[in-house]
């Protein structure tokens, strides 16, 4: 088999499919990605037996075939050769060679049949939304994902669908981000599953603020994501998700309110000298007035002065300033509003006006 | 049920030779109990069938007849110990029930009573710490004893223990085998040659005529597959192995190797390690049959971690890692850990995480021989003053009064009297 193709055809679906391919693998056509061409269209695809990438490329082949060949390796090659370069595979017994002007390179390759298949999504519930709708709902809370946490099901993305919504929800446990979007999905049934983090952050990566329709399929075991030129698939983590409905604060009674921009500012001055292991920083209230402080080992200190609406009584409590400027980050209005109860309890922030999306943070013992 | 050794030993690199002062300082500055520049006195207390012994104990009228503990007769229930008498029919531990029935007709077979035999355990140890805080448990029934700094309050260290084997006789009407040597490799070795109610003491200078003539197979870590190389080279005795060269050991069974040598020239360094200066707490245990039936392994996972979190309690240290350890029934060992984010001593939080770990390795086409779980990473609770607290979204803040009450009645009606939802003895 023969293939030609065009240096920039090749590129963006080799880096696709390379994303998820681990730098050290369980076995070795794990570092491989299976190449299927059939008339001008090749399909790789890569996997860690968790998440699978399937991208397409335009490519002239003389026969259909498929094999595999290293990703990272060919995806390497690939970028190093000059723009506009023509590329063509030439695959042999046990080999291929790979010419483009007056290079050559021989790869090692391994049969198509040992390449893992990811069972297939049946029985799926499938409905759509743009990507930027998608795009959102990761943006706006995937930060907050656990990460290596003992608690397995809080290591991904909590994805659920009813008839007229899609939510996200992320958290550590310290902290929770959500996010909920309108969207006729016409779905029968509610579902609700949980996306391994590493899914999230290699979908994510592919998600443009585009009107483009995306399409998800979501079976007992595993979640597709069919964009136009590459489809994702991703086992789901099988776990209960913490009922986030009920950390939410409903009743917070003490509500602050001020820029974004001006706090978020203010924060990341004073996070400089914040102890960089557990990042407190200690807020006080008074009316119309916080003060937020930090200080690290070293002795050092910083403190802001930001004006507030708030005319509520005044009390001290602590966060990991991280967490806050995190949640701040994501915000997209001009002012948020902070709910608190007491020094003990969670607080809430969110967007003023916009309930799409809420972040709780967990108070600091300081 | 073991105590795992490996993981918990300090290794010394002082060798006999090695007397240089500042090399000495440092040693003893290391390891406080350590004391090479004198003979140390080690016991080694083993009782003789301890499960079956408590149960004709319990019931004077099975005395004389042969009895064994173990699974039911019917299925693949094992021998867990077999009686003196029982052991006459060459029936043995691991021996498949309905064989052991086989063997002797009459043979009388005894469920497993395990809270009954924890209990009996300690009341051993609190003997065993009238004369040295410096106990190491093996298993329920055998630990070392260091008497060495023990022999000016109490008389010397073969008077400790003839003390001891009597107070467990008189008291508890049991018999325990024992042996007193100035290494721990030498005291487990003679406890053994000479059971039941063995009492042997070997002094230093004795060690390389006791150890000579006796097989290979009696040195401690040396199993089926080491003693058929080494027959294989014509190696059958301790003191054939001693006068092979180190180097040559080494090219052949690597470190393992040369620390058989040091063993099998009577070098053993290691110290009686009680719980509180551990580098790491663990429990194992080999199976009688191989099992792969996962309820059945996740049950005694979690009993072990039981038992290690509640040793981590009673020392009042709290562990940061997590260690599984798998043996298959090829022998091939794996172990795998994890780290939590902060220390704990916890039972549930040590759990989820050895779970975890367990099901990402646990296939059911591997049968498995051997499963242990240990916690390293070690602080005294004092140490931990530091971290800053941060809340939890859906913990509830860890009420460590549900461990403390386990604790509290299983201190006083045996290990196993309260135990989690989930039972191993199906």
């Amino acid at each position: 088999m023969k293939i030609t193709a065009l240096r920039e055809n090749l590129l963006k679906p080799l880096q696709v499919v390379s994303s998820v391919v681990e730098r050290r693998q369980q076995s070795p056509i794990l570092a491989n990605t299976l190449v299927s061409v059939v008339g001008n269209q090749m399909t790789l695809t890569g996997t860690d037996l968790e998440v699978e990438m399937v991208a397409k490329a335009e490519v002239q082949s003389d026969e259909d075939g498929d094999i595999t060949l290293p990703a990272r390796k060919l995806m390497d090659l690939c970028k190093s050769l000059p723009e506009g370069a023509n590329i063509t595979i030439q695959i042999e017994e046990e080999r291929a060679v790979i010419r483009s002007g007056r290079s050559r390179f021989t790869l090692a390759l391994l049969p198509a049949a040992e390449f893992p298949n990811i069972e297939p999504v049946d029985e799926a519930l499938s409905f759509k939304l743009t990507q930027a709708q998608l795009k959102q709902l990761f943006d706006q809370t995937q930060f907050a994902m656990a990460q290596q946490d003992v608690r397995y099901y809080l290591n991904g993305l909590m994805f659920e669908v009813t008839a007229n919504a899609v939510t996200c929800v992320a958290t550590d446990g310290h902290r929770l981000a959500f996010c909920r979007i309108a969207a006729d999905t016409g779905v029968s049934e509610d579902r609700q599953v949980i996306i391994p983090r590493k899914g999230i952050i290699e979908l994510s990566r592919l998600l443009e603020s585009s009107d483009d329709p995306v399409e998800i399929q979501i079976s007992n075991n595993h979640i597709r994501v069919v964009l136009s030129h590459v489809t994702f698939t991703s086992k789901l983590i099988d776990g209960k998700f913490p009922d986030y409905q009920q950390v939410i604060p409903a009743d917070p009674d003490k509500e602050l309110v001020c820029s974004r921009d001006a706090l978020l500012q203010a924060f990341n001055r004073i996070s400089v000298l914040s102890n960089e292991k557990f990042r407190g920083m200690r807020i006080q209230l008074e009316p119309n007035l916080i003060r937020a402080s930090v200080n690290n080992p070293e002795q050092e200190e910083a403190e802001e002065e930001i004006e507030v609406n708030y005319d509520s009584e005044g009390f001290e409590i602590g966060f990991n300033i991280g967490y806050f400027m995190d949640a701040l980050s994501v915000i997209k209005t001009e002012e948020v509003s902070v709910h608190l109860k007491d020094s003990n309890h969670s607080c809430l922030v969110k967007g003023v006006n916009d309930d799409a999306s809420k972040y709780v943070i967990m108070p600091m013992r300081l | 049920m073991g105590y795992s050794e490996s993981s918990s030993l300090p290794r010394s690199k002082i060798n006999l030779l090695y007397t240089d002062k500042s090399n000495l300082l440092n040693q003893n500055n290391l390891m406080p109990n350590s004391s090479a520049s004198t003979t140390r006195k080690i016991l080694h207390v083993d009782m003789d069938a301890f499960y079956a012994s408590i149960e004709e104990r319990e019931d004077p009228s099975l005395k004389g007849k042969p009895v064994v503990v173990g699974g039911s007769e019917q299925g693949r229930g094992v021998v867990s110990a077999a009686n003196y008498a029982a052991r006459k029919f060459g029936i043995h531990s691991a021996m498949p029930m309905m064989q052991a029935k086989r063997r002797c007709a009459h043979l009388i077979c005894l469920r497993v009573n395990m809270p009954l035999y924890a209990q009996v355990s300690q009341q051993i140890r609190d003997i065993f710490y009238r004369y040295t805080p410096l106990v190491q448990p093996l298993a329920l029934d055998e630990a070392f004893l260091d008497v060495t700094a023990s022999e000016k309050l109490f008389g010397s260290a073969e008077h400790i223990g003839q003390c001891i084997r009597d107070a467990i006789k008189d008291e508890l009407d049991l018999v325990a085998s024992v042996g007193v040597a100035p290494s721990k490799f030498v005291a487990k070795i003679a406890s053994d040659v000479r059971k039941p109610g063995g009492f042997v003491v070997v002094d230093h200078e004795q060690v390389q005529a006791f150890l000579d003539p006796l097989p290979v197979s009696r040195i401690w870590g040396a199993g089926k597959v080491t003693v058929a190389l080494f027959e294989r080279m014509g190696i059958k005795t301790i003191g054939q192995l001693r006068r092979q060269s180190e180097v040559w050991l080494h090219s052949h069974l690597g470190k393992f190797g040369e620390h058989l040598w040091r063993l099998a020239n009577g070098i053993d360094d290691r110290d009686v390690v009680t719980d509180g200066q551990a580098k790491s707490i663990s429990h194992e245990t080999t199976f009688a049959e191989d099992l792969t039936d996962k309820d059945q392994l996740e049950a005694w996972l979690l009993h072990l971690t039981e038992q290690v979190a509640w040793r981590l309690r009673k020392h009042e240290l709290k562990g940061k890692t997590v260690n599984l350890k798998l043996r298959y029934h090829d022998f091939k060992t794996i172990t795998r850990s994890k780290s939590l984010i902060e220390p704990t001593d916890n039972t549930d939080k040590l759990w989820q995480l050895t779970r975890q770990l367990f099901l990402n390795n646990w296939s059911a086409a591997n049968p498995i021989r051997l499963i242990g779980m240990g916690v390293s990473g070690l602080h005294k609770h004092g140490e931990l003053a530091d971290l800053s607290e941060q809340a939890d979204l859906f913990e509830q803040p860890v009420d460590p009064r549900i461990d403390q009450l386990a604790d509290n009645i299983n201190a006083r009606f045996g290990a196993s009297t309260l135990q989690r939802g989930r039972s191993k003895n199906k």
